[in-house]
C-alpha cells in the first residue's frame, strides 16, 4: 500500500526560485491553523524546505501571515569563518544560531517554539495527530513513546497526517486542526522509517543537532490537499516503545488521559478555565489505550483492528 | 489636534484610546499593528481595549485570533501576579512597615485601566531600606530563594542598586524584585526614598500601599529615561499617558507634578516624558504645564541632543527592517550615558570591565 498520491499544484517554485524569494519578501508555508511567512537569507534552507514540504511553498505574496520568520546569516568576522544561521521572530529569538548548514532543523525548532507560545486561541496538546474517517487519533509525545516513529509509519499507510507535535484542539468547534509540518525523525528512527517504506520522501539528515540526527518525512500530497480539514476527536493511544516486546493494546484509565493530555500541553495553564473543559471533553469523549510494541507492522494492524470500535464509538456519540 | 507629530508608525496606538479608529484599517495595517504591538509588550492591551468597546469581534479573523490568544495569555500572567500578590502578604507576616506596590502591581491594586492587558514580567514592590532585609528573610523561610549569583553580582545588587536580586519560588511563576528605592542610591540623580515613603496611598488590597499618583507618573518616567536599553520601550510611554490621563482630571496633580519632580530630582525625565507624550500619544497635558515641565528639566543644549537622541531610539522599526545604524548608534549613545548617571567613574570602570570579562568567559 501506498500514500495518496492526488496531483500537486501545477506550478511548484523550483529552490532556486525560492531562494531568491526568501532573500526579498519571502515565501508563505500554509500549515492549515496557521500560515507561516518565512524570509532566509541563508541560501542553505531553500532545497530542503522545499524537499519537505511539498506542494506547501507559496511565492505569491499573501495579505496575512501569523508568524513572520527570519533565517539570517550571522554578521561578523564569523560570517569568513563558520556560517552561521539565526533565527528571529518578531524580535523573538529562542535559539542560540546553528551552523549554516543546519538551517531547516533551526527553522523548524524555531517555528515550533514560538507557535507554541502564540497560538492561544486553540489548546496545543503535544501529540502527534492523524485522521481516518473524519476523527483524529491523538497520541501524546512521552519520553520514548516512539510516536514519531509511529506518526510517520501511519501515516505512510493511508491515515492522514495532521501533526506530529501539535494536536491543535480547537475548543470552540471541537476539532483537531492540522499544523501540517514534515515529521522529524530522530536517530534510529531514520532507518526504521526507510526501511519500513522505502519510497518514503525524508529530506537531509542532519549530523551533530541537538536532538542527535534529524530527518524530516515530508507530508503525502493527501495530507497537503487536506490540511484546510479538521477531524472529530476519535481516540487517544498512549504509545510505548519497548525492544522486544510482543505488541500490547491495554485499556487506559481517564485519569491517566486527563493528566497525560493536560500536563504535556504547550499552553494548558495559559488557557485557563477553556484549556480544563477542553480536556475533560476529550477524555469523556475519546475511548484510550496504551500501545505497547516492537514491531512496526504488528502496532499498526493492532491500530486497524481496534479503529471500528473508535468509529461506532463517535457514531454513537453524535447520534441525537 | 493636529496627529502631524506622530510617528507613521505610532500612530495605532490611538486604538488604545479611541478603539473604534481600527475598523477602517486594511489586513494590512492590522498585519503590522499585530507585529509591533506584540514587540512592544501592547498586544494584550489593545486585544483588552477593542474587547471592552466590544469591537473585538467586527476585527478580521486573523487579527483577531492573535488579539484573543495575547488577551488569555495576559490575563493568566496577570493571574499569575495577583495570586502572588495576595500571598506575599501572609508570607512576609505581620510588619511594622509598609509593602508598596509598584509598576504594574500598582496599577492592578488600583483598578486601573492601564493594567488590564498589561504582560507582566515580574513583581514590583518596594519596602524601606531599613527593612528589606527583614523582608528578604521573611520570604526565604517561605520558599523564595535567591538567584545563583557571582560575587561582584551580590555586591552589585547590595551596595549600587534599588533593589535586590530577583527572587523565584516554585509555586509562583513570576519572579520577585524587592526595592528600597526607584532608582539606584549612587546614581547622579539621587532620589530620596523617604519623600516617597511619606506620601504614601492605600491601594483596594488591604496590606497593600501603593506611591502617591504624582510619584508613580516619575517612577514611570525615571525608569525608562535613566534605563539602560530604551528600544521597544514604548509600552512605559503608554504607561506614563494612562497616568496622566487618569491623575490628570484634576489641576491640582499638574502641578503638583511639576514640584515633585523638581523636588525628587527627576525634572529631567519627567521633561522627556511629557514631550513624548505629548507629541507621540497626544496626552492631554496643559499646555501651560508641557512649557514648564520643559523649562525646569532640560536645557536648550540638552533638549537638543537628547530629544532627537531618545527618539531615534524609543521609535520602534519597520518589523521587517533591522535596525539601522543611525538606531544602533544612538541606542550606544544612551547606554553610555546611562552608565555615566549611574555611578562615579570609580565603581563604572571596575563594574564595566568585570561584565566585559564575565562576557569574553561566557562566549569563549
Amino acid at each position: 500500500m501506498t500514500t495518496d498520491q492526488r496531483p500537486r499544484p501545477a506550478v511548484e517554485p523550483v529552490p532556486g526560485d525560492v531562494r531568491s524569494a526568501m532573500s526579498g519578501g519571502g515565501v508563505w508555508l500554509d500549515l492549515g491553523l496557521l500560515t507561516v511567512r518565512v524570509r532566509s537569507t541563508v541560501p542553505e534552507l531553500a532545497a530542503p524546505l522545499c524537499s519537505v514540504y511539498p506542494g506547501m511553498v507559496e511565492i505569491d505574496p499573501r495579505d496575512w501571515a501569523d508568524l513572520h520568520v527570519e533565517l539570517a546569516e550571522g554578521a561578523g568576522p564569523r560570517r569568513w569563518l563558520r556560517r552561521q544561521s539565526r533565527f528571529t521572530c518578531d524580535g523573538e529569538r529562542p535559539f542560540e544560531p546553528f551552523p549554516a548548514d543546519h538551517a531547516l532543523p533551526l527553522f523548524e525548532w524555531g517555528t515550533n517554539w514560538v507557535l507554541a507560545r502564540r497560538m492561544n486561541d486553540v489548546l496545543l496538546l503535544h501529540a502527534g495527530v492523524l485522521e481516518r474517517d473524519g476523527l483524529a487519533l491523538v497520541m501524546p509525545a512521552l519520553p520514548g513513546s516512539g510516536k514519531s516513529t509511529l506518526t510517520a509509519a501511519l501515516s505512510l499507510r493511508g491515515w492522514r497526517l495532521l501533526s506530529d507535535e501539535f494536536g491543535a484542539f480547537d475548543p470552540q468547534t471541537n476539532q483537531f486542526r492540522a499544523v501540517l509540518k514534515p515529521v522529524a525523525l530522530k536517530n534510529r528512527s531514520i532507518e526504521v522509517i526507510r526501511a519500513f517504506e522505502p519510497t518514503a520522501v525524508l529530506g537531509p539528515e542532519f549530523a551533530k543537532t541537538r536532538k542527535g540526527t534529524v530527518a524530516h518525512l515530508a507530508p503525502s500530497a493527501a495530507a497537503v490537499a487536506l490540511r484546510g480539514v479538521p477531524a472529530s476527536p476519535g481516540a487517544v493511544v498512549f504509545p510505548r516503545w519497548q525492544s522486544g516486546s510482543a505488541t500490547q493494546w491495554l485499556p487506559a484509565r481517564p485519569k491517566v488521559v486527563f493528566t497525560t493530555l493536560a500536563f504535556n500541553a504547550f499552553n494548558y495553564a495559559a488557557m485557563g478555565a477553556s484549556g480544563f473543559q477542553a480536556v475533560v471533553r476529550l477524555t469523556r469523549r475519546c475511548p484510550a489505550w496504551q500501545l505497547i510494541y516492537s514491531d512496526l507492522d504488528d502496532a499498526l494492524h493492532t491500530l486497524e483492528r481496534a479503529w471500528p470500535e473508535v468509529r461506532e464509538r463517535a457514531l454513537s456519540e453524535s447520534a441525537p | 489636534m493636529s496627529k502631524s507629530g506622530v510617528p507613521s508608525q505610532l500612530r495605532w496606538l490611538g486604538a488604545l484610546v479611541t478603539p473604534a479608529c481600527t475598523q477602517a484599517w486594511t489586513l494590512a495595517q492590522w498585519q503590522t499593528v499585530i507585529r509591533v504591538s506584540r514587540r512592544l509588550r501592547l498586544l494584550g492591551r489593545l486585544a483588552e481595549a477593542l474587547d471592552r468597546s466590544g469591537l473585538l469581534a467586527s476585527v478580521p479573523e486573523g487579527p483577531r485570533r492573535h488579539l484573543l490568544a495575547e488577551q488569555r495569555y495576559a490575563r493568566w500572567r496577570t493571574q499569575q501576579m495577583l495570586w502572588g500578590l495576595e500571598r506575599l502578604p501572609q508570607m512576609l507576616g505581620r510588619v511594622d512597615y509598609p509593602l508598596v506596590l509598584l509598576k504594574g502591581a500598582a496599577y492592578l491594586g488600583q483598578d486601573l485601566g492601564i493594567g488590564r492587558g498589561r504582560l507582566p514580567s515580574d513583581i514590583d514592590i518596594l519596602v524601606p531600606k531599613a527593612h528589606i532585609e527583614d523582608a528578604q528573610t521573611r520570604l526565604l523561610a517561605r520558599g523564595w530563594q535567591e538567584t545563583d549569583l557571582d560575587a561582584h553580582d551580590q555586591r552589585y545588587y547590595r551596595e549600587w542598586s534599588h533593589e535586590l536580586p530577583p527572587m523565584r519560588h516554585a509555586l509562583h511563576g513570576l519572579e520577585l524584585d524587592l526595592h528600597h528605592n526607584i532608582l539606584p542610591p549612587v546614581a547622579r540623580v539621587h532620589v530620596d526614598a523617604s519623600l516617597l515613603l511619606a506620601d504614601l496611598r492605600p491601594s483596594l488590597w488591604p496590606g497593600w500601599m501603593v506611591l502617591a499618583p504624582v510619584d508613580q507618573v516619575l517612577h514611570s518616567a525615571a525608569h525608562l529615561f535613566h534605563d539602560s536599553d530604551v528600544r521597544d520601550r514604548v509600552r512605559d510611554l503608554v504607561d506614563i499617558d494612562g497616568l496622566l490621563r487618569h491623575f490628570g482630571q484634576e489641576r491640582v496633580f499638574w502641578d503638583a507634578l511639576v514640584a515633585r519632580a523638581r523636588r525628587l530630582g527627576l525634572h529631567q525625565s519627567l521633561a522627556l516624558a511629557m514631550h513624548f507624550c505629548s507629541t507621540w500619544l497626544q496626552s492631554p497635558i496643559p499646555r501651560d504645564i508641557l512649557e514648564r515641565s520643559r523649562v525646569q528639566g532640560l536645557s536648550r543644549p540638552e533638549a537638543v541632543w537628547l530629544i532627537p537622541l531618545f527618539d531615534r531610539v524609543l521609535r520602534p522599526t519597520d518589523p521587517d527592517a533591522t535596525p539601522g545604524l543611525r538606531q544602533t548608534w544612538a541606542a550606544r549613545t544612551l547606554l553610555l550615558r546611562h552608565h555615566w548617571g549611574r555611578m562615579p567613574v570609580r565603581l563604572l570602570l571596575p563594574h564595566l570591565l568585570h561584565k566585559a570579562r564575565a562576557r569574553s568567559a561566557a562566549s569563549a
